[in-house]
């Protein structure tokens, strides 16, 4: 198993602990579930169940300065759920995109979810296409500089990753948790276990009206 | 590639994904990895399914006793089931079932109680020609392959791929795509065809499946369709029973954001499978299948109330779910018997709150078809492309998922004026003047969940983004779920909305680039502004045929006008449109 970046901060209560709702979107059965495993457990199951509805996970990773919470929503994929996705989606500060490189259909799929988040999300949400099942190189369809550029013109992170063999994954959830804003006030995490960018601390007053300005 | 291309493209696959399961395992191209070695003599359960652990050598007590008791009951099973039709059947039937089917009877007896032996003697000859059919023109044939490849891979039949049952499974799923074609194929029935094949064969399975969905006993068809109808309704009858009668635990949930959606999705869709232990998931089926989609509710019921007191020592949604999701299934915490005793009990308890069972199907939850009528698939649905909006009845499923989780909030936030939850035929404005006034954010909430449905339409939408965000006139009709227009202005707390409506699109837009560094006004005040307005919504221009849930489609039907007395707090209020109820406009003068 490829190193993880997700080691539990010693002692929980120093530096900086954001939280971020993040969701993963793509075509059913491209590896959303396996992403999740292997960046919430490191596990890989080759019979991964299918997703029905949605499931909900959290990982932590630290960085330097701040503790990162991700509270995970992992989508079903199938058109026919595609319309619970805006409800886990919305308010989401990052999401990650997935396809499957041996397949061209999910990429195209891919490019659509990208235009919608896009439109319906949150203009800020930091957006990650992953190229998954990136091990079976042999019967690779999607070229890695077809994706990249797609990736560069949309202002989207992007990495080949393979949950089976752990390559790239915890990569790809450090490079958002890298690129979200993190200098809010901080506080207490894990209280409410809400989608949020970040944590006040309980009882914390506003002090002006400046949220819609 | 032009559109012959593609329909090629899409048949080949097809063909492709058929010869696999045809060749079965013989000379098939199976990667190592599909086939996971397991050791699988210590580790299979009695019901077949294997463990990542060897088995303990000792049976638990659980176990112990139901081989005991169910040794006892094989005579009784066999009579019975020989004398099927008798009365006195009938009488011991209900009891027996409840204290669970010997697992040598099960399939026998679900066959039994599925009627299938009818249907397929009425029916000879119609599920090859289903399955001809899928080979010619099934669209599903690629999800449905990517579902058998991960549907009970930890069961010994369905180890293997391209296993005898694997494959059966498939073409179950294939035929019945084209017997069905209003619900083609939708994630979750693999469940069911999985489950029904581990008892029955493979011709049997297929009508298993469609007395399922189609027979009103158990109606899963308006769990399937699209937009989910059925789910709706199971839903917000779940939460009318938390309400009533774990209040504190539905408090607790909403608070946290666990929606009820979270978890009852999979209950409903797959009858508790894959959340419950295997011996209670075969328990609780044995139930459903006698009694049918009534015992749904009083099952959720009873789980929430068996587990309440842990679940109320819980205030995160990662334990919800976590607890829901996993922990249920890997140890449920109580035997059988004495689950399926509460639910039982249960059941009674709702029939005198008169909360037994939601109701009969809408009629847009039932086929409109014939079952088995044959159309030719569209092109786009040949290919597999996407619709680009979602269909009238997507938007119901959706808007109307944001509109529980706005009244769950509102409750809530506004628990001290009210008791009951709102009902879908009231309208809530919840406004907070000091927010309204300080932070100009009137209507952010919901205008999350609304710019879909406007965009969606392409060119349909007249709202500016800025104009919208401010213009409470839009949050009520954008939050106008199914018969009800329900207005949220904000929320006492901006930034809980994992699950919600709130949208941060519109909040970090409107505070320009600055948005996400700045911490919310008023996150955490109370709303002290709370009106409830009953808006008759009903034969308005919103509803269509058979689709009483229906959303007005544009802004063009709804206005309401809010005023704020301090002058330096009104809202700006925009895009005021005329209304369509019985008075032609609302005013609501908020002090
Ligand atoms: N070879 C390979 N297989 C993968 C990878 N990720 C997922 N899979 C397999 O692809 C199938 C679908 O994965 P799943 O996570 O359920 O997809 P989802 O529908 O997007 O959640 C499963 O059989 C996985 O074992 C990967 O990186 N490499
Ligand atoms: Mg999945």
């Amino acid at each position: 198993m490829a190193s993880r970046g997700t080691a539990q901060r010693p002692n929980g209560t120093q530096g900086k602990i954001c939280q971020f709702k993040l969701v993963l979107l793509g075509e059913s059965a491209v590896g959303k579930s396996s992403l999740v495993l292997r960046f919430v457990k490191g596990q890989f199951h080759e019979y991964q169940e299918s997703t029905i509805g949605a499931a909900f996970l959290t990982q932590t990773v630290c960085l330097e300065e701040t503790t990162v919470k991700f509270e995970i929503w992992d989508t079903a994929g199938q058109e026919r759920y595609h319309s619970l996705a805006p409800m886990y989606y919305r308010g989401a500060q990052a999401a990650i995109v997935v396809y499957d490189i041996t397949n061209q259909d999910t990429f195209t799929r891919a490019t659509t979810w990208v235009k919608e988040l896009q439109r319906q999300a949150s203009p800020s949400i930091v957006i990650a296409l992953a190229g998954n099942k990136a091990d079976l190189g042999n019967k690779r369809v999607v070229e890695y500089e077809e994706a990249q550029a797609y990736a560069e013109e949309n202002g989207l992170l992007f990495m080949e990753t393979s949950a089976k063999t752990a390559m790239n994954v915890n990569d790809i959830f450090l490079a958002i948790a890298k690129k979200l804003p993190k200098n809010e006030q901080t506080g207490n995490a894990g209280t409410s276990g809400q989608g949020r960018r970040l944590v006040e601390s309980e009882g914390q007053k506003p002090t002006s009206g400046n949220c819609c300005k | 590639m032009n559109e012959e291309e593609l329909l090629k493209r899409s048949a080949a696959e097809r063909d492709r994904i058929f010869s696999c399961y045809d060749r079965g395992r013989e000379g098939a191209e199976i990667d190592p990895w599909e086939d996971p070695a397991y050791e699988v003599y210590h580790t299979t359960d009695r019901y077949g399914f294997i463990h990542d652990k060897r088995l303990p050598q000792k049976m638990d007590q659980n176990e112990i006793k139901t081989q005991f008791v169910e040794m006892e009951r094989l005579k009784k099973w066999h009579k019975m089931t020989k004398n099927w039709e008798t009365v006195a059947t009938t009488e011991k039937l209900r009891r027996r079932i409840y204290k669970g089917i010997p697992d040598r009877f099960r399939g026998q007896v679900w066959v039994l109680l599925l009627g299938i032996h009818k249907l397929k003697s009425e029916n000879i000859g119609k599920y090859e020609e289903m399955l001809r059919l899928a080979r010619q023109w099934s669209t599903e044939i690629r999800q449905i392959d990517a579902d058998v490849a991960r549907q009970y891979r930890d069961h010994i039949n369905y180890r293997e791929r391209y296993s005898l049952k694997q494959r059966s499974m498939f073409y179950v799923l294939a035929a019945y795509s084209m017997y069905n074609m209003e619900v083609g194929y939708c994630q979750g029935m693999s469940v069911l065809a999985g489950l029904l094949l581990l008892y029955m064969d493979e011709e049997e399975a297929f009508w298993g499946l469609s007395v399922l969905l189609t027979d009103k006993k158990y109606s899963m068809h308006g769990f399937y369709v699209d937009g989910f109808p059925k789910l709706n309704r199971y839903m917000e009858h779940h939460d009318k029973i938390m309400q009533r009668f774990l209040p504190k635990l539905k408090k607790r949930l909403d608070k946290c954001g666990c929606d009820s959606i979270l978890y009852a999705l999979k209950w409903f869709f797959v009858v508790f499978q894959e959340r419950t232990p295997v011996s209670l998931g075969l328990r609780i089926w044995d139930i459903f299948l006698l009694d049918g989609d009534r015992v749904l509710p009083a099952i959720a019921y009873t789980i929430m109330k068996l587990h309440k007191r842990q679940l109320l020592t819980m205030d995160s949604l990662d334990e919800f779910c976590n607890y829901l999701q996993i922990k249920l299934e890997k140890d449920f915490g109580y035997d059988d018997d004495h689950v399926i005793s509460a639910v039982e009990r249960s059941m009674e308890e709702l029939k005198r709150a008169k909360l037994e069972y939601p109701g009969p199907p809408l009629p847009h939850e039932l086929p409109k078809q014939p079952i088995g009528t044959f159309k030719e698939p569209t092109f786009t649905s040949k290919v597999g492309r996407r619709a680009d909006e979602f269909s009238e009845a997507q938007q119901v499923m959706r808007e109307s998922l944001i509109q529980r989780r706005q009244t769950a909030l509102i409750e809530d936030e506004g628990s001290e004026e009210h008791e009951d939850s709102a009902t879908p035929t009231e309208l809530s404005a919840a406004s907070n003047r000091r927010m309204l006034g300080a932070n100009n954010c009137v209507g952010v909430n919901s205008h999350g969940g609304s710019k879909f449905l406007f965009e969606a339409g392409d060119g349909g939408s007249s709202l500016s983004p800025q104009g919208s965000r401010r213009s409470l006139a839009d949050t009520s009709v954008t939050s106008t779920a199914d018969l009800s227009v329900f207005s949220s202005a904000t929320r006492s707390q901006p930034l809980d909305n994992s699950l919600d409506t709130q949208s941060n699109a519109s909040v970090a837009s409107s505070s320009g680039s600055a948005g996400l560094q700045t911490p919310r006004a008023g996150s955490h005040q109370p709303s002290p502004d709370v009106v409830r307005i009953y808006v008759p919504y009903g034969g308005g221009p919103g509803y269509k045929d058979g689709l009483p849930r229906t959303l007005p489609r544009s802004l063009d039907t709804n206005k309401i006008r809010i005023k704020v007395q301090d002058p330096d707090q009104t809202p700006v209020v925009e895009n005021l449109k005329p209304f369509a109820l019985d008075s032609p406009e609302y005013e609501l003068d908020i002090k």
